[in-house]
This record gives C-alpha cells, sequence and structure tokens, in this order.
C-alpha cells in the first residue's frame, strides 16, 4: 500500500513553491525568450497550461494502457514526445476550426510549445513520481498555471526595468536572470505554508 | 525537398523501425545490469543505516546481514561497526512529491536511532533531494527516540533550506515510523 | 565565415556560444549544477546526442522529406537520448538517481534541435558531427564553471572532496535554484562584457 498524496497539496505546491521553471527550470527558453511584453507572454502562459494539462491526461493514459502493458518503458521518451507534437497539432487544428479568435490570439506560440522542457517534463515526473489519474491531472494543471505566473511576472518587471539604466553587459539576458533569480527567493519563501498529513 | 507521400510513409516507417531495434538491442544488453544496480543499491542501503561501512555492499551484506520475521515485520539484523546488534527496518511515507522508502536502524532495546537510509525518494532535485546527502542523513544516527524528533539546536537536527516541506515530511515519517512500527516490534518482540 | 574546424570550434566555445550567448538549453543546465559530477555526466551525455544525432541527421539529410522533417529529427535525437539514459542507469546508478528525469529532457534542450537546424540540414556529416561536439563541449564547459563554484561556496567540496582546510561559512544561496540564477547572470555579464569591449577596440581602430 502506497500512501497517497493529496492531489490539492501537489496542485498548490506546483504553483507556488516548486514552480516548474523557478525551483525546477523547466522551460526556459521561452521562459527567456518570449518575456519582454506583458501581453504576448501571459498569451504564452495560457497556451502552456491548455497543452500541459491536455498532454498529462494524455500522457498518462498512453503510459498506463500501452506503454506499460506492452513492456516499452525504455522508449518512453519517444513515446510522450510524438503524444506532445501531435497533441498540439491537434489543439492548433481544433481551435482554428471552432475558435478562430482564440487562435489568432495564441495559435503563434502553440507550434513553440512542442520543444518547451516543462511539458515533456511533467510527463516524465509523473511517471517517475507514478502518480495516479487524479495526482496526474492536478499536477499538470498547477505546473501549467504556475509557469504563467512566472512567466507573467516576469514579463510585467521586465516591461519596467526596460528604461533603467543598467551597466552596458547586463542588458537583455543577464538583468533577466538577475530578476529570475530575485523572483525564485520570493517565491521559495512560501515554502512553509503546507502541511503533510 | 519534394517527395511524395509514399516516399515520405516509408521514410518515417523505415527510420522508426530501424531505431527501434537499435534501442531494444541496447536496452535487452543493459536490463540485467540496471535490475542488478537496483538490488545492490538496495544491499548498500541496509548496511549503510546498519552503521557498517563496505566497499562491496553485496558480499558484506551476505556475510554479516541475517533477514529476520517477527510477527509479520520484515527486518534486517547485523552487528554493526561498533559491535553493537541493530535492527534495519524498512519504512514507506509521503514526501513533499512522492513516496519515500528506505530504511531505518535501531539498537536492539528499540530505544536509540542507529541511521537512516533511503532507497526511493522523487523530492525535487538540489533542494528537497538532499536529504540523500551524507551531512543529513548522519544527523539521525544516535538520536534517542524516547520523545518525538524536532528540528533546532537543542536536538541537534538540522532541517534543509529552501526545502522545509521534505525535512518536516521526513521527520513526520520517523516520528510515524517510532508511534507505530517500532511500537508493534515492541509488542511482538515481548512475546 | 567559412566551416573549417577551427571557426567551428571558436564558434561554439565562445562566438556563439549555447549557453552564455545564445541562451539555450537552460533547462537542464541549471538543475543539475549544484555539484560538479552531475554536470560532468550531464555534459558529457548532452556531447553525446549533439555530435551523433547531428552525424546521423547530416547523413540523412538528402533523404528525409521536408514536411516530416521536424519529427525524424525528434526521433533520431530521442533514440540517443534513451541510450545515454540506459548507459548512464547500467553503469552510474548512483548519479543516474541524483540527474532524476533530467536526463529526458536533453530531447527537448534547445541546442541539439539547434544545431540540426542551423548546421547538419546544410553541411556535410564529418563537420556536423564536430559542430554537434564542440557545441556539447561549449555546453558542458559553461555548466562546469557554473557547478565549481557553486559547489565550492554551497558545500566547500570539489568533485566531492572535501576543502576544508579553508574555513568558511557555506553559503546556502548556492545551493538553492536562485543561486544559480544569479550565477549564470555573472556568466553572461562577464561574456557580454568581455565582448562589448572588443567591439570598442574595433571600432577605436
Amino acid at each position: 500500500m502506497t500512501p497517497q498524496i493529496n492531489p490539492f497539496i501537489i496542485f498548490f505546491a506546483s504553483i507556488i513553491t516548486s514552480n516548474m521553471v523557478l525551483s525546477n527550470f523547466l522551460g526556459m527558453c521561452s521562459f527567456i525568450s518570449v518575456s519582454n511584453e506583458f501581453k504576448t507572454a501571459s498569451g504564452l502562459g495560457k497556451a502552456v497550461t491548455l497543452v500541459m494539462v491536455f498532454t498529462t491526461v494524455i500522457n498518462y493514459v498512453v503510459y498506463q494502457y500501452v506503454v506499460l502493458p506492452l513492456g516499452l518503458e525504455y522508449l518512453r521518451y519517444v513515446v510522450f514526445i510524438i503524444v506532445i507534437a501531435a497533441s498540439v497539432q491537434i489543439i492548433e487544428l481544433a481551435m482554428d476550426r471552432f475558435l478562430p479568435e482564440l487562435y489568432i490570439k495564441l495559435g503563434i506560440f502553440l507550434p513553440l510549445i512542442t520543444v518547451n522542457c516543462a511539458i515533456l517534463g511533467i510527463s516524465l515526473f509523473m511517471v517517475i513520481r507514478n502518480y495516479n489519474f487524479w495526482q496526474s491531472l492536478l499536477f499538470g494543471l498547477g505546473s501549467g498555471l504556475g509557469w504563467w505566473l512566472a512567466i507573467s511576472t516576469l514579463a510585467a518587471i521586465r516591461e519596467k526595468t526596460g528604461k533603467s539604466k543598467i551597466p552596458q553587459g547586463l542588458v537583455g539576458p543577464g538583468l533577466t536572470f538577475i530578476i529570475i533569480g530575485l523572483m525564485a527567493l520570493a517565491f521559495m519563501g512560501f515554502s512553509g505554508i503546507f502541511v503533510i498529513q | 525537398m519534394k517527395k511524395g507521400y509514399l516516399y515520405t510513409i516509408v521514410f518515417i516507417a523505415v527510420v522508426s523501425i530501424v531505431f527501434s531495434g537499435v534501442l531494444a538491442a541496447v536496452n535487452a544488453a543493459y536490463k540485467s545490469r540496471i535490475e542488478r544496480n537496483v538490488l545492490n543499491a538496495e544491499k548498500a542501503s541496509v548496511l549503510y543505516s546498519m552503521g557498517i561501512e563496505a566497499d562491496d555492499a553485496v558480499a558484506v551484506f551476505n556475510e554479516r546481514v541475517t533477514q529476520k520475521d517477527i510477527e509479520g515485520i520484515y527486518l534486517y539484523s547485523a552487528v554493526n561497526d561498533e559491535g553493537v546488534m541493530v535492527y534495519s527496518i524498512p519504512f514507506e511515507g509521503s514526501g513533499l512529491w512522492g513516496t519515500i522508502r528506505g530504511y531505518i536502524s535501531v539498537d536492539q532495546g528499540l530505544s536509540t536511532i542507529k541511521g537512516i537510509a533511503f532507497t526511493e525518494q522523487n523530492e525535487t532535485p538540489g533542494l528537497g533531494g538532499r536529504i540523500e546527502e551524507e551531512w543529513y542523513k548522519e544527523q539521525f544516527r544516535g538520536i534517542g527516540i524516547d520523545k518525538p524528533l524536532v528540528y533546532g539546536e537543542d536536538s541537534g537536527i538540522d532541517a534543509i533550506t529552501g526545502a522545509t516541506s521534505t525535512s518536516n515530511a521526513i521527520l513526520q515519517i520517523m516520528n510515524n515510523f517510532i508511534d507505530t512500527t517500532l511500537k508493534e516490534l515492541e509488542e511482538a518482540d515481548g512475546k | 565565415m567559412g566551416n573549417s574546424l577551427k571557426t567551428v570550434f571558436y564558434r561554439n566555445l565562445w562566438g556563439e556560444n549555447p549557453v552564455i550567448r545564445q541562451i539555450l538549453g537552460i533547462c537542464s543546465a541549471l538543475a543539475v549544477t549544484n555539484r560538479t559530477v552531475n554536470s560532468l555526466v550531464m555534459g558529457v551525455g548532452l556531447m553525446f546526442v549533439t555530435a551523433f544525432s547531428s552525424l546521423t541527421l547530416s547523413a540523412l539529410r538528402e533523404h528525409i522529406p521536408d514536411r516530416i522533417r521536424m519529427i525524424v529529427q525528434t526521433l533520431v535525437i530521442a533514440a540517443y537520448v534513451i541510450i545515454v539514459d540506459i548507459f548512464i542507469k547500467a553503469n552510474l546508478p548512483e548519479i543516474s538517481k541524483a540527474l532524476g528525469p533530467y536526463v529526458g529532457l536533453i530531447i527537448t534542450n534547445c541546442i541539439i534541435m539547434g544545431r540540426a537546424e542551423a548546421f547538419a540540414r546544410k553541411n556535410p556529416p564529418v563537420i556536423s558531427f564536430f559542430d554537434g561536439l564542440f557545441a556539447g563541449i561549449g555546453y558542458t564547459v559553461i555548466l562546469l564553471g557554473i557547478a565549481l563554484i557553486r559547489e565550492i561556496l554551497g558545500f566547500g567540496t570539489i568533485f566531492g572532496f572535501s576543502i576544508n582546510f579553508i574555513d568558511f561559512t557555506k553559503w546556502t544561496i548556492m545551493v538553492v535554484p536562485p543561486g544559480a540564477f544569479f550565477m549564470i547572470a555573472i556568466f553572461i555579464w562577464i561574456a557580454s562584457g568581455i565582448q562589448n569591449r572588443r567591439l570598442k577596440k574595433k571600432e577605436a581602430k
């Protein structure tokens, strides 16, 4: 009998204290490159949350009912990445067809997401930690929201710092990393708020 | 370049088959070795929790450790490097992210913790994952279990900075272990 | 710029260093850098994957149909990553445990995809192989640099060996994630500082 962790603790922890970007360093590439404008950043955040929930659920089902029974655990990376690429395509098509307005807003971000490490990372963590369905779902959702929160905050701060006078060598990525470091420190401050039962 | 659909399909099929073949071969070649590693790591953990130093964990384990079944509680027993008879008992509990498993060793009188070792944990690497570090595990050697464990200067046990939840989870698991598993063992032993 | 071995080497290690100049592949770069040994294994793993996936993709470049290019690239990369993963699990079980899912995440490391797209697609296999290898080295060098500083200040050890003879208070901040962010910021700062000074000198001439 393995003790089960309350899915809601996973949900809140993955938004704040164990934020995907700030404590697990996942999804850094787009986190840096698409964070100079609040609106775009927030758009990408939404798209990532959507894809994350979608792919976590599909990967969970595929892993439990196809990969495990066939004994193909060692191929799971390939399986996950194909599932992710395919889901992104499907979401793109479905959005274009049924929600054209949303597609115009978020569509450009979708291809970027396939190579976002955070998405694959969630699926890998889910497998390593042996999560059940609800835990996986809330973990995916929480991590997505956490990513969205982090990138929006970063973009908002960067918009303000854009006009400040800073050493020339720090312009761009240098300063961005310092801001992320400070954000990570701030998020760590929440780490005492959960009581594990 | 432009190629027909048929070519595309054949191409992807060939690529997939070739690579799955290579991977299956590599996997088959290393499978038994990986499984053996897991088993050896388990034995090394038992020895570590007992306080037995060993270069070749498997040989030492087979030589010195005996498995016992006391009223349904499976445990390992051995005389450790200090010449003390110790019991190493498996435990299990939830961390922040997933199940944490390992072994806790106690002396024969069930009054002192002799050591702790983890065999499975999925805490955040670099944060909660640091429970696997020596300094953290070594703190628990020789701690009396007459009262619940707490962090702080009085007890001499430090939590991990930035990983409050995981640190608390470990104490919770250990206190729970003292309250239930050890009690059961005491009763079973008394019979 | 030509594509001789020398220019490829220079470009990947300094001019277009993937980590500090192109800000790629940070995902996996930071998580494992509080221990030098882990970073080294991670770096060597990445070197292997970039080098061989560049080689393979470059050899196949005339035959890969355009519309499935990305999928083929991903498949090839994933295959090599799985080999690395199995190898580490079999031979270095302790480190495999410490690296956790980050080995698998090499697949989505932008450096590999970047080299495949930007170089291996247009160049012959041998030079692509070295291009991939040098990109991997460029990544590893930075990783090790960060890890060395973090490990010395945070744990007081180098490659796990204690340096207790110098007594100082350990910097906990170096062990936790924010430390990694600050370190990489400093590295980028130094690198662009040097680059800016060189540019100025050139202009002055």
